[in-house]
């Protein structure tokens, strides 16, 4: 069985994943796949369910229906099979504190079954190509932040895993860390690794994923490639336009019934619209019927965010189900 | 690698982090040390008719103990959760565990024991049964910490779970009264502590004398205690261990 799903091109596959915990239902059958190389974001708001569904994909946790593949195996049946290809970087940096940043990695060597030698080896490459070679001796207590989660990182790869978890990898970092945090996911990501990453930050996502998974409320709302979960917002969605005179908000939208909201900033008006060629229409007949010109006009394609915002928007549930 | 291997790497991680400290190396020779010398100033003769009590009384407080801070603190760190990310399965992460807190008990112990013989004069008649003592002492108890004390979150909550028999236990297993002169009703309850078999192996070793005249039972009783904890220590350790 392992061999036949090794050959195909699936790192993760995710079929009626369900979870619950007493009445709550904090998975309900999820389903999705992952191809191998890719990234794949895994996105939701608070309590949707994603870091149940990494726990139960590495297994700490067990689920209670659906199946799991992961590199053809199933970790709940097969655990060191699966444990010992995956990397996991969980939400909090869980190294040893009072271990030295070297012995750490060199640890999770030992641990990952890698023979002395090698941990060595590879402890002094990772030290170095996440830019940590200067605090090898330091306790990994002593670190930054930053440094903590770089480290945290580097220990997940040390026995080079085909499918690296990534969750929240970049909370509570500065900006120039979690950039420099995106270009490491961008690295190993070019090395062949497939990475599983859940985050808040959807620039994140927009930035480094392949494919998307959006879970709201236990289930899978939407799924596809980056670009076509931002389609489901429309083309465009947002407009900056500068009018020659005073405009009053009212007027405008009354007149032009496809501008969902508008909002004036600095004389422009920013304008959250359904239809840019219907709305562009609008506005010239309220331009004509008011004796106004456009003076300046431009147009920004949805962000993943602005999908995202949509999305919950249309799966909005009143209950406001959370999980554990 | 096979999973032996790795709990042995388990095990020099915990000796290295916590259990190689001087203050809790101090810590466990030295509560012992000052009970048997209390004892000894008061009663030079008597004093060998608790001694191995008390040492057994010290591998049950110090391995519970070690295992429980080792455990809630890596379980608050989060350093137990990476470990069961690990291709450990929960078997290997308690062998590992246990191992340690094993060897800290019984190096102390032996610190301890070589004290007495040295200073006190303390004979050791039988040192190959003294030894079996403490070695399936340190093993069970230690797996009776980590039993304990995966299913709790906090130190304390693992320290109070534990003292609801820790206590019992030296009051009903002959540490500090020896088995002959126990109240008849005591009797049975005693027969059913693996503290009370521990101790008179370990009277055994060093007098010679103990309520078993033979080591036979206590050490039968002993190793059943053993791998009855070995057996529950596993999977209780992959039900609790990430709640």
């Amino acid at each position: 069985m392992h061999q036949d799903e090794q050959e195909t091109q699936v790192a993760v596959k995710v079929h009626g994943l369900r979870k619950s915990y007493g009445s709550l239902v904090a998975l309900d059958g999820v389903s999705f796949e992952v191809s191998r190389g890719h990234v794949f974001a895994y996105l939701g708001p608070n309590g949707a369910g994603k870091t149940t569904t990494i726990n139960i994909l590495c297994g700490l946790i067990e689920r209670d229906g659906g199946e799991v593949s992961i590199l053809g195996g199933d970790v709940a049946r097969d655990p060191v099979f699966v444990k010992s290809r995956i990397g996991v970087v969980t939400e909090n940096s869980n190294l040893y504190p009072e271990l030295r940043c070297r012995r750490d990695l060199e640890y999770m060597g030992e641990i990952y079954g890698l023979p002395g030698a090698e941990r060595r080896r590879r402890a002094e490459e990772l030290l170095d190509s996440f830019g940590l070679t200067e605090k090898a001796d330091a306790p990994f207590g002593s670190l930054s932040r930053g440094m903590k989660r770089r480290l945290t990182i580097a220990a997940a790869l040390v026995h080079r895993p085909e499918v690296l978890f990534l969750d929240e990898p970049t909370t509570g970092l500065d900006v120039p860390s979690a950039k420099s945090l995106r270009g490491f996911v961008r690295r190993i990501v070019s090395d062949g690794t497939t990475v599983f990453l859940t985050t808040h930050n959807l620039f994140e996502a927009e930035e480094l994923a392949d494919d998307v998974a959006v879970l709201v409320g236990g289930r899978i709302v939407a799924r596809g490639s980056v670009a076509e979960i931002k389609t489901r917002v429309g083309s465009v969605r947002n407009l900056a336009v500068r009018f020659s005179g005073d405009v009053l908000a009212d007027a405008l939208k009354s007149a032009c019934p496809a501008i969902r909201s508008a909002k004036l900033q600095e004389g422009v008006w920013l304008l959250d619209v359904v239809n840019l060629h219907e709305t562009l229409g609008q506005l010239l007949a309220f331009c004509q019927q008011h004796g106004h010109w456009i003076q300046d006009v431009g147009a920004k394609e949805p962000t993943l965010e602005d999908a995202f915002v949509s999305l919950l928007g249309e799966t909005a549930q009143p209950d406001g189900r959370d999980g554990p | 690698m096979s999973q032996i291997a790795r709990a042995f790497a388990i095990s020099r991680k915990d000796i290295e982090s916590y259990y190689g400290k001087p203050p809790l190396l101090t810590w466990g020779l030295l509560f012992p040390a000052v009970l048997i010398l209390a004892v000894y100033l008061k009663d030079q003769a008597g004093y060998l008719a608790v001694a191995p009590g008390i040492i057994g009384m010290t591998l049950l407080f110090g391995n519970t103990s070690m295992a429980a801070i080792v455990i809630t603190f890596e379980k608050r760190a989060g350093t137990l959760e990476r470990l069961l990310l690990a291709p450990v399965t929960a078997r290997t992460i308690v062998f590992g565990k246990a191992l340690s807190a094993a060897a800290y008990g019984i190096a102390t112990s032996i610190v301890l024991t070589v004290g007495l013989v040295v200073f006190l004069g303390m004979p050791l008649a039988r040192p190959d049964v003294f030894a079996i003592g403490l070695v399936l002492g340190a093993g069970t108890f230690s797996l009776l910490g980590i039993i304990t004390s995966v299913m709790v979150k906090e130190v304390f909550e693992a320290m109070t779970l534990m003292n609801f028999f820790r206590f019992p236990l030296l009051f009903v297993s002959g540490v500090f009264m020896p088995m002959s002169e126990m109240p008849g009703w005591i009797k049975p309850v005693a027969y059913i502590s693996p503290l009370t078999h521990v101790v008179e192996l370990l009277h055994l070793g060093a007098s010679g004398e103990a309520h078993f005249t033979s080591p036979w039972v206590p050490l039968a009783v002993s190793v059943l205690f053993f791998i009855a904890f070995c057996a529950v220590a596993g999977p209780a350790f992959r039900r609790y261990a990430t709640r």
